[in-house]
């Protein structure tokens, strides 16, 4: 079974019309039997990194191996066949067709993959038995509950017994009863020759994993000394979509926020002046930069820079002096 | 393919079950107006058939037995019949009247010698033997031993026959030929032509010969922006039917696409994505298609005349259906192979 490398991995899509890059040199290394968690808030990118994963969104670079699989250089068929044979989906909400049984669900997976009649049929009322829906096999998901519908999601993402399996949110629209026999499920899954992906907010996955994957950036509320930059005219102190911990104040010169679109353009969206301060909501809200800050391109500039507690400390003795 | 076809049929089971019966009545209108076409083209080569005649004399410059307004001397006949290679000839007269005394109706007038070419197969009754008695074709309701009134005259209707209607379906009175020419010429021996048994090699002075081909050509003639009428309309006929099966797969699609996000996100074959939904379309349009069939018999009985279907136009409606039914998936296939995958992610 394939240990999964992701190196230098880097995604920009355009969102409204802005750029949005939720990886930027991402690397992450996953090895044989992991059940890893992908944290964070939404936005951050645990989706997306799913999909890259199973090879249904392609990076703008960097290299995702799955075994000696170059996932990223995968087209046509191969693409098709690697999305069939080597990844399993559970999907957020179930997906599952609704017109077919549960059975029929994981029969037509099978079906489209080449397998038999009858082996689809026996491997999909095996499956069914092992998450616990033996009995509820010829019906459709209409009638199933929420739990029922994922653990058949989760089957027929077992059905072509595929080394990777990617869920998203596998818990996010289950009630706290239906829960239990998901997260066992997904436990159980990841065993010696399997990788088990899961993008999640739900906590009560934590005690499961082998990895957690922070997507979020932590917030900085370490102390640590005000960090002072001079930055050359047209010098970029920080891009869109970086990692922010610091709040800055503009000491001299002048800074210009800039947002970069979709197209390769810039749209300027603010100059900071001496005394002013920029780039508090990334840290306050554990969110990446959403715009650029330069250095006026006439003139050198001098910030510094702050952690989230450092500059409250500061802003409130401004106020009260 | 099979599998998700049909079960997403039993699935919207209540949608396309309406749109099988809307189409079945498309598909019948379309399919009765084509059998009216069918019809007409037919009755074309049997009512010169009727005859029985290998060639015909009609005067030089006319455009045919049918057609012509050009008349010759009854007699000609004699003269022809007496040739080398001419086993029987009879002189003919076609014309337009009417028939019935209350309320009138079109009818095509044959005028044929008492046992001679041009006198109708009989289904019922007997043939014309002597002056004043006719045989009627479908379309006129008259019993045997009724009197008729065709064109002023009375006449008794002595036998009716199974075909004769030309012109669109109108309805032929056949009367012996002095008859005819009493009501079309007064009276004067004149014909439209002579129809010829055997191969007259030289045509009488000022005349001409024409094979049945050319009759029927000739005859067609008139029929022709008619017959073109109808193909027009039932070809508007079968685009609307498509329109309707288009729209209801195109919904489905539209309903199925976070389906065909799922299938694509796991690796199904686009073949097996879009072979599904034309299957589907085919599926709904053959199934109107024959549904169609005793619903164009229904409309047929609100049509003039005769509506011809027959093992051909059975077979021709069949592949219209899958054509119908192909060009009908092609939204939803649009729809199909245009979603992405990525669409499977996310929350309902």
């Amino acid at each position: 079974m394939p240990d999964i490398r992701i190196r230098n991995l880097t995604m920009e899509y355009s969102s409204g019309g802005y750029a949005v890059r939720p990886f930027d040199q991402f690397d992450l290394d996953l090895k044989t039997g992991d059940l890893a968690l992908l944290l964070g808030a939404s936005g951050c990118g645990k989706t997306t990194l799913l999909s890259m994963l199973a090879s249904i969104l392609t990076p703008t670079s960097g290299s995702i191996q799955v075994g000696d699989t170059e996932v990223t250089a995968l087209k046509g068929a191969d693409l098709s066949r690697y999305r069939r044979e080597t990844v399993g989906v559970v999907f957020q909400a179930f997906n599952l067709i609704p017109s077919l049984t549960a059975k029929e669900n994981l029969y037509v997976a099978m079906r489209n993959a080449g397998v038999g009649r009858a082996p689809a049929k026996k491997r999909a009322e095996e499956l069914l038995e092992m998450v616990g829906l033996e009995h509820r096999m010829d019906h459709r998901p209409g009638k199933l509950s929420g739990g029922q519908q994922q653990r058949v999601s989760i089957a027929r993402a077992l059905a072509l017994d595929p080394p990777l399996i990617v869920a998203d949110e596998p818990t996010a629209s289950l009630d706290y009863m239906q829960v239990d026999g998901v997260i066992r499920l997904l436990r159980e899954l990841a065993a010696p020759g399997r990788v088990v992906v899961i993008a999640t907010h739900d906590e009560r996955l934590l005690p499961l994993a082998d990895r957690v994957v922070e997507l979020t950036p932590h917030r900085a509320e370490e102390s640590r000394p005000p960090e002072r930059v001079e930055l050359a005219p047209g010098q970029t102190l920080f891009r869109q979509g970086d990692e922010g911990i610091m709040v800055y104040e503009v000491d001299s010169g002048r800074i210009d926020i800039i947002q970069e679109m979709a197209d390769g353009t810039e749209q300027p969206l603010a100059v900071v002046e001496p005394g002013n301060y920029f780039g508090e909501l990334a840290p306050m809200f554990g969110l990446r930069r959403s715009a650029t800050a330069r250095a006026a391109a006439d003139l050198p500039t001098v910030v510094t820079g702050y952690t989230l507690r450092d500059f409250r400390a500061r802003r409130s003795l401004s106020t009260d002096g | 393919m099979w599998l998700v076809t049909a079960r997403d049929l039993q699935f919207r089971a209540r949608r396309f079950i309406i749109a099988i019966a809307v189409t079945s009545l498309v598909f019948g209108i379309a399919l009765a107006i084509d059998g009216m076409r069918r019809s007409v083209q037919h009755e074309i080569p049997a009512i010169v058939a009727n005859f029985d005649a290998d060639q015909w004399v009609t005067a030089r410059g006319a455009s045919g037995p049918f057609t012509t307004t050009r008349v010759i001397d009854a007699a000609t006949a004699d003269a022809v019949s007496d040739s080398p290679g001419v086993h029987e000839a009879d002189a003919v007269v076609l014309s337009r009247t009417v028939s019935g005394s209350g309320d009138p109706a079109d009818a095509n007038l044959v005028g044929h010698v008492v046992g001679g070419l041009g006198a109708p197969p009989i289904s019922e009754g007997h043939a014309a033997r002597t002056s004043g008695e006719a045989v009627v074709s479908p379309g006129i309701t008259v019993d045997v031993g009724d009197d008729l009134q065709v064109g002023g005259e009375t006449f008794r209707v002595v036998g009716k026959t199974a075909g004769g209607r030309y012109y669109f379906g109108i309805p032929t009175v056949f009367v012996p030929l002095e008859d005819a020419q009493d009501i079309v010429f007064h009276g004067q021996d004149l014909a439209m032509g002579v129809a010829v048994k055997g191969h007259l090699d030289t045509p009488p002075p000022d005349m001409r010969v024409l094979d049945n081909s050319q009759v029927e050509s000739d005859l067609r003639r008139p029929l022709a922006g008619g017959v073109q009428s109808l193909v027009v309309t039932a070809v508007l006929m079968w685009l609307i039917a498509a329109g309707i099966i288009g729209l209801i797969v195109y919904l489905s699609a539209l309903e199925r696409l976070r389906d065909f996000a799922v299938f694509k996100a796991t690796g199904a074959p686009t073949r097996i994505i879009v072979g599904g939904l034309m299957l589907q379309s085919v599926i709904v349009s053959v199934l109107a298609a024959a549904l169609a069939i005793p619903v164009s018999k229904l409309v047929g009985f609100g049509l003039p005349f005769p509506s011809k279907l027959g093992v051909q136009g059975l077979v021709q409606m069949l592949a219209i259906a899958v054509v119908v039914g192909l060009l009908a998936s092609l939204a939803g296939v649009r729809n199909a192979l245009t979603t992405d995958p990525a669409a499977a992610f996310g929350g309902n």
